[in-house]
């Protein structure tokens, strides 16, 4: 080869061999200029269409002129071998500088703003790179870098990635998978389209090896490379790595390119913020191993939604999960912890419109916020500014979210919050902006409302499915409050419950009721667990009657409906008002078959001995499915469910934190589903849909 | 004259990633080094204040280090320099 012309390139010398091909120093005799080219092995086992496509791209590339992409400047075949011609880089990979212990933190930063701009000149252009590596890009001793083989990564011989490697100093023993498997992303592996954001996983594998001079996904075989991709979350960068530059690594190597930055230049404007703000860098260690490790790893797990899953929504003191299943609701996949060290009181799934959107209320020391998720979990929104906020003169401040309800189906971006201190909050705009309902905050009452042990909290929002403008709220301790004309007024409607620690004990308004639910066929009829008494209104909440005809205690929490038989309820009887815990130790479900009139315990499969456990007042929900499926959890982090309506129960999970709050949903095929958070969130749409069988269900339930 | 906050780990996703922020600052009071570093990075201030402008309960302020709530609180005169940390009660129970 050595002095053959290649176009008007003549070969001077050969300067490396890698798997694909070899590589020459030659002088282009018509620009005089000293260039690198690339002769592609005859047996490199590219097909035609392969060929093809690799001078396309190649083609494509040599479009970019930016001043750190290696510029090719001519690609061709001759006498069936293909070649190409490029911008002579001399100068040493990234891969060598790094080194066994990395390079110093501003230089990495320095050479991963110019490989970031490299990648936005690309993907503007719409050419993916598919094989970044550290030992594709040269960094020249001008300290500029130049990244290499852009746009000729091709799918080559079985289907293995692999680029003509053309550096210099890396051709040798680049051949073959290992050069490449440590920088592909989980969605390669997994056999699904790359895309831009696969750079950018491959820009975060080649900023933390060289911000440390390891890879951050290692492994003796190609299976454990690729199981460390697909599962394990990398081992954290400390000092002296700047934590906004590990921020910045981490965020490139999530596991969906969903979770990455969407485009290089934001991947740019990260690293300049963290090169030019006046960060502290730590001293470097001498020793890293020796530092004390304080960096805590948060190991998210997410589960795989599909058509047709079920998905159970936990939240916890500590932290939300999201479990699926089929219909047959037997196994779980378990997702999560969300939020983690936050509580969260409320959850609910939205499949109004075209939507399949998770909301969830998260609270901590830094605050109380309203929070949705797009993707089963995957990522959710953090607002800067917290949505839901008391106005100026009101003197108040949000403590907690403790019911999200969905406005009608067919007003999808209508919401409501129940919070603490008691107060109902509505947005029209798909929860972007939230207004206080004035009526209900304005209203006599409140200066006299008592906060209970939780607070003085809004915790139940009644939509009647039957009319727009009815509406019902519980507080603790207020009571029960009705609007009829869509919110602007409200009347306490107590009638008939007791309130035992007043001195009178039926007085109009501050009742502790703990749970109030109602049934979309019948929506005039409500059930309540109180603090202290099981009730029924059949009137609209206009008079209350006593219910707890044969239930061990009538102190509970939560009370939840049959999807279609508006004769029956499930409530946890728990004993005293002092203990709270399961009575006798024996962890019952007691059902209602006839509105009320006689209650049968449940417990096959629950724990019959020694169980102290407390449900919270949203930490039970049905499901819509035929048989009903139950789920409960407990304040000693159990969670509980029945797929035959409660005869058998079985331990879904055990070890959470303290149960907050039990909801579910289906993912059907259009996006719709039915989600029966304790029967105060149907819509419409969804007892129209489960009207027929509701009629059937209430026929065989006569009949038994 | 400038103003240095230290961030805590849970807020460095509105500080772009940083654990201290630096900022050009003319003098005056706790209230008006925070408004700058509100501005600057506008997702810390709920965090750390209240919709009614009050620190939140679990959160302490230092400036250099004493606590503001026994130097006056809000009102407290930042000197030239200063480090201003935000940070979270060490409490547990839960």
């Amino acid at each position: 080869m050595i002095g053959e012309v290649l176009g008007h390139c003549r070969v001077v010398a050969k300067i490396g061999e890698g798997g694909m091909g070899v590589v020459y120093r030659a002088y282009d005799e018509l620009l005089h200029r000293d260039v690198a080219v690339k002769v592609v092995k005859k047996d490199a086992s590219l097909d035609s269409s392969s060929r093809q496509s690799l001078l396309e791209e190649a083609r494509a590339s040599s479009s970019l002129a930016h001043p750190n992409i290696c510029t090719i400047h001519d690609v061709g075949e001759i006498e069936g071998d293909l070649y190409i011609v490029m911008e002579l880089v001399e100068g040493k990979s990234l891969q060598t500088l790094a080194g066994e212990t990395g390079l110093a933190p501003e230089a990495v930063l320095r050479h991963g703003v110019q490989i970031a701009s490299a990648l936005g000149r690309a993907h503007d252009r719409g050419i993916v790179h598919r094989d970044l590596k550290t030992a594709n890009i040269v960094v020249t001793p001008e300290g500029l870098v130049k990244v290499l083989d852009f746009g000729l990564a091709k799918r080559v011989g079985g289907g293995i990635l692999e680029a003509p490697t053309l550096s210099l100093s890396t051709v040798q023993g680049t051949s073959g998978l290992s050069g490449t498997l440590p920088y592909m992303p989980p969605e390669v592996l997994r056999g699904d389209a790359s895309d831009s954001r696969s750079d950018l996983w491959a820009l975060g594998v080649v900023l933390y090896e060289a911000a440390s001079g390891r890879l951050p996904f290692g492994g003796r075989t190609g299976f454990e490379i690729s199981a460390a991709i697909m599962r394990e979350i990398p081992a954290p960068l400390g000092p002296p790595v700047p934590p906004g530059l590990w921020a910045i690594i981490q965020r490139c190597l999530a596991k969906e390119p969903m979770q990455r930055y969407q485009r290089a230049t934001e991947v740019q404007a990260a690293l300049e913020a963290v090169q030019s703000a006046g960060i502290a860098f730590p001293e470097p260690a001498a020793d890293r191993s020796g530092q004390p490790r304080t960096t805590t790893l948060h190991t998210i797990q997410h589960v795989r939604i599909r058509k047709n899953d079920f998905v159970l929504l936990v939240g916890t003191s500590k932290g939300a999960f999201i479990l699926r299943s089929n219909s047959l609701r037997r196994r779980w996949d378990v997702g999560g912890p969300y939020f983690h060290g936050q509580s969260v009181y409320s959850l609910a799934y939205d499949s109004r419109g075209d939507r399949r959107r998770l909301w969830a209320s998260t609270s901590s020391f830094w605050g109380t916020l309203l929070r949705c998720s797009d993707d089963f979990g995957k990522s959710w929104t953090n607002p800067q500014q917290a949505p839901i906020r008391f106005p100026p003169d009101t003197g108040a401040s949000l403590k907690n979210i403790w019911q999200i309800t969905l406005g009608p189906a067919d007003e999808p971006n209508r919401l409501y919050c129940g919070v603490e201190p008691a107060a109902l909050f509505e947005s029209q705009d798909a929860g972007e902006t939230w207004s206080l309902m004035r009526g209900l905050f304005d209203h006599p009452h409140r200066p006299r409302w008592m906060p209970g042990n939780g607070g003085l909290a809004l915790h139940t929002v009644l939509l009647d499915p039957s009319n727009k403008q009815r509406m019902y709220v519980a507080i603790s301790s207020g009571g029960v409050y009705r609007t009829e004309d869509g919110g602007q007024t409200w009347t306490a409607q107590n009638r008939g419950i007791r309130a035992l620690f007043m001195p009178e004990k039926y007085p109009e308004f501050g009742q502790c009721v703990h749970k109030m639910a109602l049934h979309p066929a019948q929506p005039e009829r409500l059930f309540l667990q109180n603090h202290w008494g099981l009730y029924r209104s059949d009137d609209c909440g206009e008079h209350w009657s006593d219910i707890a005809n044969g239930v061990p205690s009538d102190f509970g929490f939560p009370v939840v409906m049959h999807p279609r038989n508006p004769d029956c309820v499930y409530a946890v009887p728990v004993e005293s008002e002092e203990f709270r815990c399961s009575c006798d130790g024996r962890l019952r479900v007691y059902r209602t078959r006839n509105a009320g009139a006689s209650w049968e315990p449940l417990m096959r499969g629950l724990p019959q001995k020694r169980a102290y456990e407390t449900v919270l007042r949203d930490a039970m929900t049905t499901d819509s499915l035929d048989p009903v499926g139950i789920y409960f959890g407990t304040r000693s982090g159990q969670l509980f469910g029945s797929n035959d309506e409660g005869k058998n129960w079985v331990r879904i999970l055990g070890g959470l934190p303290s149960i907050l709050c039990v909801r579910c949903g289906r993912v059907e095929e259009d996006g719709f589903a039915n989600v029966f958070p304790v029967m105060s969130k149907r819509s419409h749409s969804s007892s129209k849909k489960t009207g027929a069988s509701a009629r059937g269900s209430s026929r065989n339930a006569k009949k038994r | 004259m400038s103003v240095t906050f230290h961030i805590p780990a849970a807020l460095r996703e509105f500080t772009q990633g940083r654990s201290t922020v630096e900022l050009k600052f003319s003098g005056g009071t706790v209230t008006d080094a925070l408004s700058a570093l509100w501005t600057a990075c506008p997702g810390v201030r709920d965090r750390v204040m209240n919709e009614q402008g009050q620190v939140r309960q679990h959160i302490n302020v230092f400036v250099g280090n004493e606590n503001i709530r026994y130097t006056g609180g809000l009102a407290t005169l930042v000197p030239d320099p200063s480090l201003i940390s935000i940070v979270p009660a060490v409490s547990g129970g839960n």
